[in-house]
């Protein structure tokens, strides 16, 4: 004969104590879920093997095929004629592959650039980066484009040179080259030896003021905010003067 | 020759040259445990998820008072940049690595920790007066070691800011 082990939980059958115990149960999830504070992730990409397989591994002529649709701001060379729009042509492909996938994401804001993002699939971002990182880097004027500018004053040429040759170690600013080339690169870090001078300090002063903050592990957003204005311009005047292209020629 | 006398001299000038490596606490436990292949983070996913998400590091106030210090190290850079502490608290901090092996030292200080990728490197510091220590890298990390500096800020312990449980605290402009 079996023994009758329900009887003591004949209580639980009552429904306002099946109601106390989803209320308490809800509450202390709520109380979790709100000690917990949510992450502030700024972007999703993370540099696994897998992911710069998968984003290396475009096909170039197919990749110039979509580039049609980015010809009208980004130039038929990958050269912009509006100096806010970035020049693509040569940039490493990982660093454009990057921005594209934090476009779809939403984690970089542009108005323009997220629908367009959100249209490529995860094949058309890799063609279409593989097809920019090939195309040649010329500085003299072959089309409509806003690259190079005139040269900058030369005290600001010499600013920018220092910082961007040796950085400040006082301040603990490294320099732009150690990551941003041509001395070393690190990964999905653009290459801005060709890259606009309006868009250079249209950047920097987004990352200063965390209007952009797709940087992982903030480099960019603590290397901005610690640059004053006047470095900032004179950043942007060295790099969108094509001086970038030909280092040592302003020491 | 007297080989004895010879041989007394050499190891005593052996001795002697260790003595400099005691003078920084080096913690090496991170160290065994990266050669014994047991790694704890990952280093090319410290944004996405964990201890050292952007939003957590920094100065931590635990409910006793006691402090939390949670930092990147990375080429070439420290994050956060200025970190902001108690005098006269023990500090506990927490510190990994993104990329390369660093070294964080507080100059004028007899703290230097290592920090290697995948591994969380700990220590236990105290200050026991109000300053401000330049904070170096003392290994050597890449093209832009030498610029990778940022800085500790000790303040009094009446002047520290009463952090909320999810605020974090550093001494940077933003």
């Amino acid at each position: 004969m079996r023994p009758d082990r329900r009887q003591g939980f004949q209580g639980w059958s009552s429904p306002w104590l099946l109601a106390l115990a989803v209320v308490v149960t809800a509450g202390s999830l709520m109380l979790v879920a709100s000690d917990s504070r949510p992450e502030q992730i700024p972007s999703y990409v993370s540099w696994t093997p897998e992911t710069i397989a998968a984003a290396s591994a475009g096909d170039a002529f197919r990749g110039m095929l979509l580039a049609k649709r980015c010809e009208h701001c980004h130039g038929a060379e990958g050269f912009s004629d509006k100096s806010t729009t970035p020049n693509l042509a040569g940039m490493d492909r990982l660093a454009i592959w990057k921005e594209l996938e934090d476009f779809r994401s939403h984690k970089r804001e542009s108005r323009t650039m997220q629908p367009i993002a959100a249209s490529l699939s995860s094949r058309d971002l890799a063609d279409v980066v593989a097809y920019y990182a090939k195309l040649p880097v010329f500085t003299d004027l072959q089309d409509n484009r806003s690259f190079p500018q005139p040269r900058p004053d030369p005290s600001h040429a010499g600013m920018a040179s220092h910082l961007i040759s040796f950085g400040d170690g006082g301040r603990g600013i490294p320099p732009c080259q150690s990551c941003h080339g041509p001395v070393a690169y690190h990964i999905g870090v653009p290459s801005l030896a060709n890259q606009n001078g309006d868009y250079v300090l249209g950047q920097l002063e987004a990352f200063a003021n965390r209007n952009r903050a797709n940087d992982i592990n903030m480099p960019m957003r603590t290397i901005s905010t610690l640059l004053t204005d006047e470095e900032r311009y004179a950043l942007a005047e060295y790099y969108g003067s094509g001086l970038g292209l030909e280092p040592g020629s302003n020491r | 020759m007297n080989w004895r006398k010879l041989r007394v001299f050499v190891l005593t000038v052996l001795v002697l040259c260790l003595i400099p490596a005691t003078r920084y606490y080096q913690i090496d436990v991170p160290l065994m445990r990266y050669l014994k292949g047991s790694r704890t983070v990952d280093p090319l996913s410290l944004h996405l998820a964990g201890e050292f998400v952007e939003n957590n590091l920094g100065t931590e106030q635990g409910a006793d008072g006691s402090v939390t210090v949670r930092m990147i190290a990375q080429q070439y850079l420290f994050v956060p940049h200025c970190i902001l502490v108690p005098a006269g608290v023990p500090v506990h901090l927490r510190i990994t690595s993104a990329d390369a092996v660093h070294s964080l030292a507080f100059n004028g200080t007899i703290y230097n920790v290592k920090v290697l990728p995948g591994t969380i490197s700990e220590a236990r510091l105290q200050f026991s007066s109000p300053g401000e220590f330049k904070t170096v890298c003392r290994e050597f990390c890449g093209a832009g070691h030498y610029a990778m500096r940022s800085a500790l800020k000790v303040v009094p312990r009446d002047q520290f800011p009463v952090l909320r449980s999810g605020e974090r605290g550093n001494c940077e402009a933003r």
